[in-house]
């Protein structure tokens, strides 16, 4: 019996001593700025963010620490709130925003107190906004999606840019069967899709082909309100088609239903497939890889019954809650958004742009970038469509990837009864959410 | 051979005491080198068990402060569809790795057990897959999986003339292709353990069979698998364990898809808590996966205890 006292005594002493150091860490009361960024470390966002931080400290006098992390982001985020000790600045997705706000971590931006805030796009704006009217972050960068096509593929298969769907099918069926790499053998595919379910991707990939036939997930039903639509028959009949490409023509890649965004950036510059219906984030990264001369952006075409659209997204500026740099993260927003810091995070034609789209309407884009391709991504944001500002929007995008990720994945599914289905559950997330 | 009719004189029976530090140097030593060992557990397991199972009863909300839910999040996560599947997928996965796993650890054991010199070689050879990091295996077998007809396991099948297979892209196939990636890397830490058992079995029993006439077969089946039962009984709780907390292979090769078709429980509580961020959920779940565990072990020990008396 003594034994084991001994031993509770000594567990209880150690422990004892290790609450303590843990609980008297360092504090960091200095007035550096710390700034986070979903970026991979080392890679060339990461340093175009360290630019962009540089050039602030310049101009401001603020010092600054460029944290990127890619992999796990919001986990780590977590992580930080659960010591109350979150960085001082986020920059991160648009479509986070919700999540960030029902979780407390964002402090409210004073739109009209923000210098060069009426400079910036509307749309954007939007992006920035939580469920509950209030503004939660600075817009800082914008995207809409286009297909990134094999040019020489196209011109060898002897066909035009797809101006329909029916076009869209056509070419990715050549794609396939008439070896457009003139290997001799059929290993290559129409498309390459990031269908898989990590971070919700089917949901994501299949967003744009959604908006543009006209087609949602949910709508809004007023005062701050919304209904699931996603059983819409537009949206049905985009997920049909693509069910499509999988089951009935078989155009898409091999494996993409388990694929993520960083498997099939690869699939693509392996010439495995030659259509990618991506943000331009990826185009000079391709441009290196593939060859400028291979490579041609078009947009996504207008569906059968509606259209035309794509998904819009981008990047926010957030300001964190609990900082205790409060006018520097201030001043960081407005260097964000200035025509300079717009210009800085673009990093003209070269990989690494954390500005895909400038949302500061001062800005002249071909001024700054000479590859025309970047154009169609600028055109196709005209109308772009964003995730509404629901409470959360995370778990409808993971829930609306589970299903459609299964009706591609099983080509005996029906895709109505599937997205009927969904609905539902869309519906009973909305009343959780309290926003139905 | 007789018994000894006088008892053998106890230790601490000896006439007087001895004294205060003598009695107590012994465990104090022995706890004192636990001590860092335990501090580090305690800190990064035994604490956070505990944190979990306190917030499975609450709304988690890091920076806002929790809300206290009861029962609820366990209600959510038990009557979940995708919870009951998941644990079946679980059970299937665990079951058919674990006995893949032995099977083939005990046949490459008997083929590479013995004296001979080259043989550290070929245990090592056969023993690396355990030491490589799990999510690099997977990675490279995810590449090995490429369901077009240039993947490299299609290349392979397609010389014995068997079709191209789409291993991960298919709900059909995704789990059972996991489980040969984890059979792969399993089956070597089960014939290390089983070659440690083999060393242990009793030479002379062998010679006496052999002088007997007993064929081989009778030899394995007589004398080796009957000694190597505590071996197994030690695979059956690691394996079980194991194979109920699989995750970074699945995480890294299907994700749980296609079509949920490989989600397992620890894909599933990792989308609740980070991907959904109900952290709450994810918790019961968590504490749901730690009681099945605890009752398999012991169901497992209950019956090792039932047989070996």
């Amino acid at each position: 019996m003594s034994r084991r006292l001994l031993g509770v005594a000594i567990m209880t002493t150690l422990a004892v001593g290790l609450t303590g150091c843990g609980s008297g860490g360092s504090s960091s009361s200095d007035n550096t700025l710390e700034i986070w960024i979903r970026q991979a470390p080392d890679s060339d966002s990461a340093k175009t963010a360290k630019k962009l931080a540089d050039a602030f400290t310049k101009a401001s006098g603020v010092p600054t620490k460029v944290v990127a992390l890619f992999d796990d982001f919001e986990t780590k985020l977590n992580q930080q709130a659960a010591q109350k000790d979150l960085p001082d600045i986020v920059i991160n997705d648009t479509a986070q925003l919700g999540n960030m706000v029902s979780q407390g971590w964002l402090a409210p931006v004073d739109k009209a107190a923000l210098k060069g805030g009426d400079q910036l796009a509307e749309t954007a704006w939007k992006a920035a906004t939580g469920a509950d009217g209030k503004i939660y972050a600075a817009p800082f960068s914008a995207q809409s999606f286009a297909l990134i096509v094999r040019k020489d593929w196209r011109e060898k298969v002897g066909m035009e840019p797809p101006a329909t769907w029916e076009d869209l099918t056509k070419l990715a069926v050549a794609f396939t069967e008439k070896d457009p790499d003139g290997n001799g053998q059929k290993d290559t595919a129409g498309f390459v899709a990031p269908a898989g379910t990590k971070r919700g991707y089917a949901s994501w990939y299949a967003s744009s082909l959604i908006y543009a036939n006209g087609g949602d997930f949910i709508t809004s039903a007023g005062g701050g309100k919304y209904a699931a639509s996603v059983n819409d028959p537009k949206t049905v009949e985009a997920v049909q088609y693509l069910q499509d490409q999988f089951c009935k023509t078989k155009t898409v890649n091999p494996g993409a239903v388990s694929n993520d965004t960083t498997v099939t950036h690869e699939v693509f510059e392996k010439g495995q497939g030659g259509i990618y219906l991506v943000g331009p984030y990826v185009l000079a990264r391709f441009v290196n890889s593939i060859g400028t001369d291979k490579i041609e952006v078009l947009p996504v075409p207008k569906g059968p019954s509606g259209g035309p659209g794509t998904l819009g997204e981008g990047e926010n500026v957030y300001l964190m809650a609990g900082s205790q740099n409060q006018d520097a993260q201030k001043k960081f927003a407005e260097f964000a958004i200035s025509p300079e810091g717009q210009k800085i995070g673009m990093n003209k034609d070269a990989n690494g742009a954390i500005v895909r789209l400038p949302v500061n309407s001062t800005v002249d884009m071909s001024a700054e970038r000479q590859d025309p391709r970047w154009k169609v991504f600028q055109e196709s944001y005209a109308h772009a469509v964003y995730a509404p500002p629901v409470p959360n929007w995370a778990p409808i995008r993971q829930t609306s990837a589970d299903t459609i990720n299964a009706v591609w994945a099983d080509c005996t599914a029906d895709v109505k009864t599937a997205m009927d289905e969904l609905n539902t559950k869309l519906t009973q997330e909305l009343q959780s959410q309290k926003a139905s | 051979m007789t018994s000894t009719l006088v008892p053998a004189p106890r230790r601490t029976a000896t006439p007087g005491h001895p004294p205060k530090s003598v009695r107590w140097r012994g465990p104090l030593i022995a706890w004192l080198f636990l001590a860092p060992a335990l501090l580090l557990f305690l800190y990064f397991k035994f604490i956070p068990m505990f944190v979990g199972l306190w917030k499975s009863l609450f709304k988690v909300q890091t920076f806002l402060g929790d809300e206290w839910v009861g029962f609820q999040n366990y209600q959510t996560i038990i009557s979940d569809s995708e919870f009951g599947a998941a644990i079946w997928h679980s059970i299937v996965l665990a079951l058919g790795t674990t006995i893949g796993s032995i099977v083939l650890g005990l046949g490459l054991a008997l083929l590479i057990e013995g004296p001979a010199r080259y043989l550290w070689f070929v245990r090592t050879a056969a023993f690396l897959p355990v030491v490589t990091t799990m999510a690099a295996v997977a990675e490279v077998w995810r590449i090995m999986f490429h369901p077009a007809d240039s993947g490299m396991l299609n290349i392979v099948i397609g010389w014995a003339g068997v079709d191209p297979q789409p291993w991960l892209a298919s709900e059909n196939s995704s789990l059972w292709s996991i489980m040969l990636m984890s059979i792969w890397r399993g089956t070597p830490y089960d014939m290390m353990i089983f070659l440690a058992g083999l060393v242990g079995v009793d030479r002379t029993l062998y010679e006496a069979a052999a002088v007997d006439g007993a064929s081989t077969w009778r030899r394995l089946r007589h004398i080796t698998l009957p000694a190597l039962r505590p071996v197994f009984w030690i695979l059956f709780t690691l394996a079980a364990i194991r194979g109920l907390r699989v995750f970074v292979e699945v995480y890294v090769l299907t994700n749980g898809g296609p079509n949920g078709s490989s989600e397992v429980l620890m894909t599933l509580i990792y989308k609740l808590g980070f991907q959904k961020n109900e952290l709450g959920v994810a918790s019961a779940g968590g504490i749901v996966l730690f009681l099945a565990t605890l009752v398999l072990t012991v169901v497992v020990q209950a019956l090792r205890k039932r047989q070996a008396s």
